[in-house]
Parts: structure tokens; C-alpha cells; sequence
């Protein structure tokens, strides 16, 4: 649960307060709980509302939807964005500890709802049923989301120019 | 004996730019991360394949939105010590008790 809560929160201190608050209600309302679906799919509706309620308290800029038309490339420049892995795997890649901070800085600027279905289905690696159940959404609905989450990483990964200094490791 | 005149590499015609209509490229891209999860069948997939043989502006923008998933997949994501995990237990029973 800290997990999903670090990668929804972006930092510590309210990633341990968004595990509390689902835990807290968890507690509360388990009286309540049917066990009609798994008890981790449970957690995870509890804590993706957490965190919801958590935006909605702080009261931003509301979020934006994300338009499939704004990821059609209208240049060659941006077809040919390349996320600067030099041919190494992704774990290899992941070792650079600039690429790890790009990667968490472009997931960080998702809106919450299309970062929500990014982290469960390709983080958390659940399938696009269970991510519907947990945020009340049909796997359509989920399937679109997830799409343009991961086109919204992959232009923003690509911008930030990280192609220089990615050769080597750096294990931090 | 004659010179020969020397090897010359014949140059390869330039790729001719693949001109996208607006309507099929959109309808390319809503369907690409099915087509990366192996989710696609039918005509679509079909399609899509025979475009990106044809198209390295595509193939390379599909290669870079694996490369995105599986980036996103492997990210590690930062883990509580045991004395953290202890520290939130206790915090979250204290939480309970006092309501």
C-alpha cells in the first residue's frame, strides 16, 4: 500500500499519511466489506478515493482531460521523440538515476485520474478489470485513460532532453 | 591492364515522407497501447503492422511508447525500512484506538 500511495503522492510524508487515512477507513468500515471482491482490491478503492479527497481538499487548478488529438506527432521532429535508453533494458536504463527522476517528474504531471490507471495497471500490474472495479470504471473507459497516460509519458520523457549523460549508472 | 573505376555505393532513393491523413492517424493511435499489449486483432492489427513496416516515423514512435510502458513497468518504487513499517503500524493503531 505504501507503494501504490509513494506513487500516487510523489513524496513521503503524504504517501504515510495517505496509508494511514486507508488503513483508518479500512478499520472503520470493515464491517461493511463483503468480501465480494479481493481484499487488495478493496484497499486500493479505499486509498485511490483517499487520495482523490486529498486533491480535492488542497483545490488546484482543476485537472484537465487529456485529448488523444493532442498526442498525433505534427512534426518529424515528433515522431521521432526517443526516450533515452541507448539499448539498454529497462532495468539497466532505470539505473541512471536522471531517467528515474524524469520518469517520476512526467508520471507526477499526469492529471490524478489518468495517473491512478497508470500506476495500477502498469505499475501495479492489475488487470484492466480489476483497475475498473477499483475506480468505478468500465475496461473501455480504463483502456482509454491508459493510453493516453502512457502517450502524455512518453512525449514529456522524451522532451526533457535526457539523451545527454544517460550512459552511465549512477546508483543512487 | 585497365583501371577500374572505383566502387561506388549507389545511394538508396530517400524514403518518400509518409503522408498521414488526420482521420486514419487518429485512428491509429487510439488503438496503439492495444496493439503493444497484444490486445488487438482483426483488421486493425492488420493494418497497423503493414503501416509500420512501411513507416519508420511510426515504428519509431511505437518503439518509444514500449519503451515507455516498459519504463513504467520496472520503475522500482521506494519501500518502507522495517522500523518505518513498525513506526506506521503504531501510528495507525494509535489512530483507531483514540475515535
Amino acid at each position: 500500500m505504501y507503494r501504490y500511495a509513494s506513487r500516487l503522492c510523489g513524496e513521503a510524508d503524504a504517501a504515510k499519511d495517505l496509508v494511514q487515512e486507508t488503513f483508518l477507513n479500512a478499520y472503520r468500515g470493515f464491517d461493511k466489506f463483503r468480501g465480494e471482491a479481493q481484499v487488495s482490491t478493496w484497499l486500493y478503492s479505499i486509498a485511490s478515493r483517499a487520495c482523490l479527497r486529498m486533491r480535492r481538499r488542497r483545490k488546484g487548478a482543476p485537472e484537465r482531460e487529456l485529448s488523444l488529438e493532442e498526442f498525433i506527432p505534427s512534426s518529424d521532429g515528433e515522431f521521432r521523440l526517443q526516450i533515452p535508453v541507448q539499448g539498454l533494458s529497462p532495468e539497466e536504463a532505470l539505473q541512471n538515476k536522471q531517467l528515474r527522476q524524469g520518469l517520476d517528474a512526467a508520471i507526477g504531471k499526469l492529471p490524478k485520474k489518468y495517473k491512478m490507471v497508470l500506476v495500477l495497471r502498469d505499475m501495479e500490474g492489475l488487470s484492466a478489470k480489476e483497475v475498473g472495479a477499483i475506480m468505478g470504471l468500465n475496461e473501455r473507459a480504463v483502456k482509454s485513460r491508459l493510453h493516453r497516460a502512457r502517450l502524455f509519458v512518453r512525449r514529456e520523457l522524451s522532451a526533457r532532453g535526457l539523451a545527454e549523460g544517460t550512459h552511465e549508472p549512477d546508483h543512487a | 591492364m585497365t583501371e577500374q573505376a572505383p566502387f561506388k555505393r549507389r545511394k538508396r532513393p530517400a524514403a518518400t515522407p509518409h503522408r498521414h491523413e488526420a482521420g486514419r492517424c487518429l485512428r491509429i493511435l487510439r488503438e496503439l497501447s492495444a496493439f503493444i499489449d497484444d490486445e488487438l486483432q482483426g483488421d486493425i492489427c492488420l493494418e497497423i503492422r503493414r503501416h509500420l513496416g512501411g513507416c519508420p516515423r511510426c515504428e519509431e514512435f511505437v518503439a518509444s511508447l514500449r519503451q515507455t510502458v516498459s519504463l513504467c513497468r520496472r520503475n522500482p518504487a521506494p519501500a518502507l525500512s522495517a522500523k518505518e513499517r513498525a513506526k506506521m503500524r503504531e501510528r495507525i493503531l494509535d489512530a483507531a484506538q483514540s475515535r
